[in-house]
């Protein structure tokens, strides 16, 4: 990658947030501040992990609308471990994580096997987890309290484990996908599925890895939103599918598959939360948010046409 | 769609086990017992299905005088899945329907061809819009808490440990939730009464993530903020959540406003004030006692108020 494509490549989402930082700092007294800044690192971690699951979903051409609702149920899980069958924390994890990874292969499953679209075999996970969900935790709020809460309290620098955490992943997440054969395979399968299957990519393990990767990250968010508000609450997650595939469109990564960039997810989740907080800390009404976020959502994806169009040229 | 209608009412009540199965016959000779039908919102959310379980006790202890037949939807925006079910119920010859509607207005019509019927329907948890049923030219009472009210004593009570002026924050509901908008109301009566100064109101959707959002940005905002209250107790464990991740717990006092089991323990340690118990698994019991009370007497309908009640760390079990 040369200096000029970097340049497009990240400076005109770098400059979006930049221009929504100026904005929000002249107009509320305190957004620039650490703590706007330590809040938005806070929150972040889940959107983060499940965002680099999403990109590599949509590289392939494909899409998982369960993301929410395994978020759901993974932090159900870890909260009914933890405080019904009194488990140790690590096995706990290991748990809520395992149920996301089940969710995700069996996804990739159905969809390889009888050649569905992942739109509507995601969309029928996404009520079955919610589903589980709510017969997990008999549909109660499971308050967890101390023995989760300090996995989110663990900071260095001022910030959370988790947010460290959600940094290396989508670290990995990049290299996977520009410096391995897993990520250039994938790009293909995106690009043309079937020049892929001739070409010699076993496309069907792909799909199933990606789409169990997908899961498991969705379940590692419940956790970290579970850490961070101390308890798991049987409605988390609702909606959380398109926030992050809105995030993920606006970092520039195609929904027609074969194209996109880990790191450019990472901005388009930034952009998401930085409105969101910044909106709030101005006290807008609920109405006032929906419409600036639709708008600034598109105005990005708007942005990004040129950009393309200024890289070809 | 009626067909569906049909086959998931008997998938529910083979499932959900409805006590009015296990009555089993009236004895030969006595009057026929009255079928009552409850009519839920979604069943996922935990005030409704603590309700529903209120209700299958209450029938279970009193099998000799009534029959229960329950149903719910699946989230509270199904509407017309709700209108089917008042209409399977009236088809099915029941003698009462007790319903909290899905929405204030869209349930009228159904209620009204109900009544016509000969059915007598009980209102309960939302209120029908007395515009709308003024306007068909029914009464239908409505036997339910008053949110307003109940928010109204979390905050007097938030008032008595603020000095007047001090700056707070309301965490609203949905904002087309008419509970969500009392309670809101109920909120700003207490704090203006009180010459506190409500700096910010925003909507928290009932959502604890997203509330936990809203709020940490209104500390970054206000940093002399004193209190936040929270239209719903999964909004303010949010609210906790995100003082917590400030280091002010303590500072900034919180309520809430539902009573679930995961806030009394945030009340036991002292990071919630208090919360309103509208004690949910009474409230379709008082509809249906009121719907038996209609039955017998045939009286003309009235509204009837349930109790809210403060709970803080002196009286919370």
């Amino acid at each position: 990658m040369n200096g000029r494509r970097l340049l497009t490549d990240y400076m005109a989402l770098a400059l979006v947030i930049a221009g929504l930082v100026l904005i929000f700092g002249v107009s509320t007294q305190n957004f620039l501040q650490f703590g706007t800044f330590r809040n938005i690192a806070n929150q972040i971690p889940d959107a983060m992990v499940v965002a680099v699951g999403m990109t590599f979903v949509l590289i392939i051409g494909g899409i998982d609308l369960s993301v929410g609702s395994v978020l759901g149920l993974g932090s159900a899980v870890l909260g009914v471990c933890l405080v019904r069958f009194e488990l140790p924390l690590p096995v706990a994890i290991a748990a809520c994580l395992a149920t996301g990874l089940a969710c995700g292969i069996l996804n990739g499953l159905v969809i390889v096997r009888w050649r569905l679209p992942s739109f509507i075999v995601t969309l029928g996970m996404l009520e079955v987890a919610s589903g589980a969900t709510y017969i997990l935790t008999q549909s109660r709020t499971v308050y967890v309290g101390e023995p989760i809460e300090r996995v989110s309290e663990v900071a260095a620098f001022g910030l959370s484990l988790p947010f460290m955490l959600a940094i290396a992943v989508v670290v990995a997440g990049q290299f996977a996908l520009s410096g391995t054969v897993f990520g250039r395979h994938a790009l293909a399968l995106g690009a043309n599925a079937e020049s892929a299957r001739l070409s010699g990519i076993r496309t069907r393990a792909l799909t199933v890895s990606v789409f169990a990767l997908s899961g498991v990250l969705a379940s590692l968010a419940g956790m970290m939103q579970c850490s961070r508000l101390g308890a798991s609450d049987p409605n988390a997650g609702i909606g959380f599918e398109l926030q992050a595939i809105a995030a993920v469109v606006i970092g520039g990564t195609s929904l027609m598959g074969g194209r996109g960039s880990v790191v450019n997810s990472f901005f388009g989740v930034i952009i998401i939360a930085v409105l969101a907080v910044g909106l709030a800390t101005l006290g807008a009404q609920e109405s006032t948010k929906r419409l600036v976020t639709g708008g600034v959502i598109v105005a990005a994806v708007i942005l990004d046409y040129y950009r393309h169009r200024l890289n070809k040229a | 769609m009626k067909g569906t209608a049909a086959a998931a009412l008997v998938f529910c009540v083979i499932l959900g086990g409805c006590g009015g199965q296990n009555a089993g016959p009236a004895a030969p000779g006595a009057p026929a017992k009255p079928r009552i039908a409850l009519i839920m919102k979604s069943l996922a959310n935990e005030f409704f299905l603590t309700m529903e379980q209120g209700a299958k006790n209450h029938q279970a202890a009193h099998s000799a005088e009534y029959d229960l037949i329950c149903n719910g939807i699946k989230d509270e925006l199904d509407v017309n899945r709700q209108i089917q079910l008042v209409e399977n119920m009236v088809s099915q010859g029941v003698q009462a329907i007790v319903i909290a509607p899905a929405d204030s207005k869209a349930l009228v019509a159904a209620c009204k061809k109900a009544q016509d019927a000969g059915v007598v329907v009980v209102n309960i948890d939302n209120k029908l819009d007395d515009a709308v049923l003024a306007e068909r030219g029914i009464k239908i009472p409505f036997v339910g808490p008053d949110n307003r009210k109940g928010a109204k004593t979390a905050a007097d009570f938030l008032a008595t440990k603020l000095q007047p002026g001090d700056p707070v924050a309301i965490v609203e509901g949905v904002p087309t939730a008419f509970n969500g908008i009392q309670r809101k109301l109920g909120f700003e009566d207490a704090m203006n009464g009180a010459g506190m100064k409500i700096v910010t109101s925003q909507s928290g959707s009932w959502e604890m993530a997203k509330a936990n959002q809203v709020v940490a940005a209104m500390i970054t905002e206000h940093p002399e903020l004193k209190a936040v209250l929270c239209a719903n107790d999964s909004m303010a464990l949010g609210a906790v959540a995100a003082l917590r991740s400030a280091s002010k717990v303590g500072q900034v006092l919180v309520i809430g406003y539902d009573g679930i089991s995961a806030v009394r323990e945030r009340i036991k340690d002292g990071s919630i004030l208090a919360t309103i118990e509208q004690h949910a698994d009474q409230l379709a019991v008082f509809g249906i006692e009121y719907a038996l009370e209609m039955i017998k007497t045939k009286a003309a309908p009235a509204d009837r108020e349930t109790p809210v009640d403060l709970v803080t760390a002196e009286n919370n079990p």
